[in-house]
């Protein structure tokens, strides 16, 4: 057995009356590509936001690479989060140079290579730019870090079809380096599903079904046709 | 099903079926085919997962188990090559062959032929398909 990138014990979370994590066991081993599924609501933000220590659980326990989520364990993650904007005076260029600042693990080279491979302009503004644009600038911030686990939460959203390839394109060379964990949800299935070793699927804030994506595929077929049988 | 070329080879993904077993197997028969020459080098874990959009552990495992078949040797900081072994190639070929034909025996004898009456079937394919042409001719 391998390192364990993630790790949640009976994990609970509640807003008001509403359950958004009930009772969540998961083991997620590192250097693998998961998927996170499920419908909306089900909890799959809610438990990014708790990986990255924003959300505390009201009982049971999280660990990341071992520790209690923090500011320490944050330096090896890079978060993409669900409807995440950017500065809107900044151009790309100054996005870069903030995230060469500020974000651990940062690689200005990497992010100039995917900026050109994306079509991005540099000296375009944030506020100049359509809803795709911007989640392209969002995603290359996260990919083009050297970080241990990489959370994506519903990347592909505005995004069209050349530029989802060419951001899957950017994933298989991330996992191909070596020990990176990836998690990923996504309503778009069809063009990543290929790209999951392991599937989670959540509803209502626990994990309903998980497990190695052809064994799943031997049992359900494809991770599309999987959902429609676990969430009929 | 989508079909996805990689150099001299193509491949056909089905999303509904294990990637594992389908790129593995896809790999075998273009081997056995002698699609890919003896010791031609393979594309590396990273080209090929890029050509077929899958994850890149996904390819890897298919090619640990090529290198168990004796079908391919990884020679270091070379990369990966077919075996240079015809006779490896053809046993393996002989092997995949005596698998079929017993997939076939089975089935048949399932369907209540005796060996005499599945004899006499091959015989009779093996008249329609010279009538038909090469290609075994329609159904």
């Amino acid at each position: 057995m391998g390192e364990t990138a993630v790790l949640c014990e009976q994990v609970e979370k509640r807003y008001g009356a509403n359950r958004a994590l009930d009772g969540l066991d998961l083991t997620i081993p590192a250097g693998r590509v998961v998927g996170v599924l499920g419908p909306n609501g089900s909890g799959k933000s809610t438990l990014f936001r708790m990986i990255t220590g924003l959300v505390r659980p009201d009982a049971g326990r999280i660990r990341v690479f071992g520790e209690a989520p923090g500011w320490r364990t944050n330096r090896d993650i890079a978060y993409l989060p669900d409807r995440a904007r950017w500065y809107s005076d900044h151009t790309v260029q100054q996005a870069f140079r903030w995230a060469e600042t500020f974000l651990p693990g940062f690689s200005l080279e990497e992010a100039l290579g995917l900026a050109e491979f994306m079509k991005l302009p540099l000296d375009g503004r944030v506020r100049d730019m359509s809803r795709g644009q911007e989640a392209r600038v969002m995603l290359i911030l996260c990919i083009a870090r050297r970080v241990p686990l990489i959370i994506l939460d519903e990347p592909f959203t505005g995004i069209d079809t050349v530029s989802r390839e060419k951001i899957i394109d950017a994933l298989i060379d991330r996992v191909s380096d070596g020990e990176r964990t990836v998690l990923i949800s996504t309503h778009e299935l069809y063009e990543v599903e290929a790209l999951f070793d392991l599937a989670v699927f959540l509803e209502s804030g626990r994990v309903i079904r998980s497990g190695d994506t052809d064994e799943l595929r031997r049992q359900f077929g494809s991770m599309h046709s999987a959902m429609q049988t676990l969430y009929r | 099903m989508d079909e996805r070329q990689v150099g001299s080879l193509t491949f056909r993904l089905d999303l509904s079926q294990p990637l594992y077993e389908q790129i593995l197997k896809q790999m075998r028969s273009a081997i056995a085919k002698g699609e890919i020459a003896l010791g031609e080098k393979i594309p590396s874990v990273r080209e090929m997962a890029h050509a077929l959009k899958v994850n890149p552990n996904t390819v890897s495992h298919a090619y640990q188990e090529l290198e168990r078949d004796g079908l391919t040797e990884t020679r270091r900081g070379q990369g990966t090559f077919i075996t240079t072994s015809r006779e490896r190639v053809q046993q393996f070929r002989r092997e995949l062959a005596e698998r079929l034909l017993a997939d076939f025996v089975a089935q048949m004898q399932s369907l209540g032929y005796t060996w005499d009456e599945i004899e006499h079937c091959l015989h009779t394919k093996k008249k329609e398909a010279a009538v038909h042409g090469r290609n075994g001719g329609a159904l």
